[in-house]
């Protein structure tokens, strides 16, 4: 995946989670968009731009969110390494355990920034809380259905689709 | 068999490779982070921050009008459909609020006479700004929002934020025209607070997964649940008399207080706009302005 791409993604991602997150319907979409933007990139199997990619989606949510620089970026950027790895070593497919995969993330993703806080600002650590679950479902629900419709052979359906209607 | 070994070499290279990369990145976060952690008691968080956050602003706030209008567009489509019910709903209502008027109006006048006391009490909220969220963070234990207001509309670090339901949280970093809040249900936030019906004193903290606790009430205490909560105004960062929330459950531990815990009254997953009151004389007082994110 190139820079350009890279960086595109992660606007994209940072739009979304503007979009959604000004709207009063916030609540039924709490999807992670730049997490999503992670995955994506480091279900291409590079692991240098995967951490680049998963610092820089936790620098623009440190920058805009949190009240210490840096403890999304150190959360994602191991993440990013995390699945990296696990697109290239593990051989396991399917929209579901895409999903599953960052529903995971997507917590270890709130431990990590529940320990930092604990650390350095003696914050409680709160991780399987209803908001964090039903986070982690809508992030994982949301790259199963990128990864569905990716996959998916739009092509041959299209064509079928055509091909009914001729006849 | 060559070519498998070949691919084995080539991503241990990779993964190598992206474990410097990592270490590195993972590195600079913690000298980030340390480099932070003794200031976090400074007055409006950091100066990057909040450059950041004005130079984030335009895009922000084109965003949320964006998000905003789509939001309209779709409650328009609803409310059309709903339109019929409403009216008899309305009809309904409009019959009971006619009979509550004849009420309110006897009570109006002595209202009036309380509130004339009131409006001489310092602490009471003024409000300075009414601002659009743009965006509800909630991650691990820290809730915070950021808001369409700052130092350009007279927002200042420590101003306490409200919606008509009920305290919000405070505002903790300023930028030229947005400004990040933290949240009460915040793991860090805590506000003197007041049980109104027996208007014993006590600390409420939030518990960062959405709910609030209130510390310090003696086991002596009659608080049951449904007792409102309202802020004390003893903290030099809330006003008085802003409700809270009510009274959830009432347990006794094994400590010498009670474990109360709070309903909050505002809506905070709903929360579109809110009202920015003016910060108490004693928060701008402070040497080196407000205190930091841990009241």
């Amino acid at each position: 995946m190139t820079v350009g791409r890279i960086a595109l993604l992660l606007a994209a991602a940072t739009a979304l989670e503007f979009l959604v997150g000004s709207s009063r319907y916030r609540a039924a979409l709490p999807v992670d968009w730049l997490l999503v933007a992670t995955a994506v990139v480091a279900r291409s199997g590079d692991f240098t731009r995967a951490v680049l990619a998963g610092a820089a989606a936790g620098f623009i949510e440190d920058a805009l969110s949190q009240q210490m620089f840096g403890m999304n970026a150190f959360a994602k950027a191991a993440i990013g390494y995390g699945l990296a790895i696990i697109s290239v070593r593990i051989v396991f497919g399917g929209a579901l355990a895409v999903g599953a995969a960052l529903a995971a993330a997507s917590l270890a993703n709130d431990l990590i920034v529940g320990v930092l806080g604990f650390l350095l600002l003696q914050a409680p650590i709160v991780v399987a809380s209803p908001d964090a679950l039903w986070r982690a479902g809508a992030t994982g629900l949301t790259l199963a259905l990128l990864y569905s419709a990716e996959k998916f052979p739009w092509r041959e359906w299209w064509q079928k689709r055509r091909l009914r209607r001729l006849r | 068999m060559r070519t498998t070994s070949s691919r084995t070499e080539v991503i241990g290279g990779r993964s190598r490779r992206g474990g410097a990369v990592l270490a590195a990145v993972l590195a600079v976060c913690v000298l980030l982070l340390s480099a932070q952690a003794p200031a976090r008691n400074r007055a409006s968080g950091t100066v990057l921050q909040s450059w950041i956050l004005s130079a984030a602003a335009p895009l922000l706030s084109a965003l949320s009008w964006i998000s905003r209008g789509v939001t309209s567009a779709a409650d328009s489509v609803s409310e059309v459909f709903s339109a019929r019910k409403d009216n008899v709903a309305l009809r309904t209502t409009l019959a009971s609020r006619e009979e509550e008027l004849f009420r309110l109006r006897a009570e109006l006048a002595q209202r009036q006479r309380e509130e004339t006391l009131a409006a001489s009490a310092p602490s009471l909220p003024s409000v300075t700004v009414m601002a659009p969220v743009l965006l509800l963070e909630r991650r691990s234990g820290f809730q915070s929002v950021l808001i369409g207001a700052g130092s350009t509309r007279g927002v200042v670090a420590g101003s306490p934020i409200a919606v008509p339901e009920g305290l919000v949280g405070r505002v903790v970093t300023v930028g030229r025209t947005v400004s990040r809040a933290q949240l009460l249900l915040d793991g860090l936030a805590a506000a003197g607070a007041r049980i109104v019906r027996t208007g014993e004193l006590g600390v409420v903290r939030g518990d960062g997964s959405g709910a609030m606790r209130l510390n310090n009430i003696p086991r002596t205490s009659t608080v049951k649940a449904g007792d409102a909560i309202e802020s004390a105004g003893i903290d030099g960062i809330y006003p008085r008399g802003v409700p809270i929330g009510q009274v959830d459950a009432v347990s006794r531990g094994s400590s010498l207080f009670l474990e109360v815990r709070v309903k909050p009254s505002a809506p905070f997953s709903r929360l579109a706009d809110v009202l920015v009151l003016a910060p108490s004389p004693a928060a701008i007082e402070t040497p080196g302005g407000p205190r930091g994110e841990r009241p």
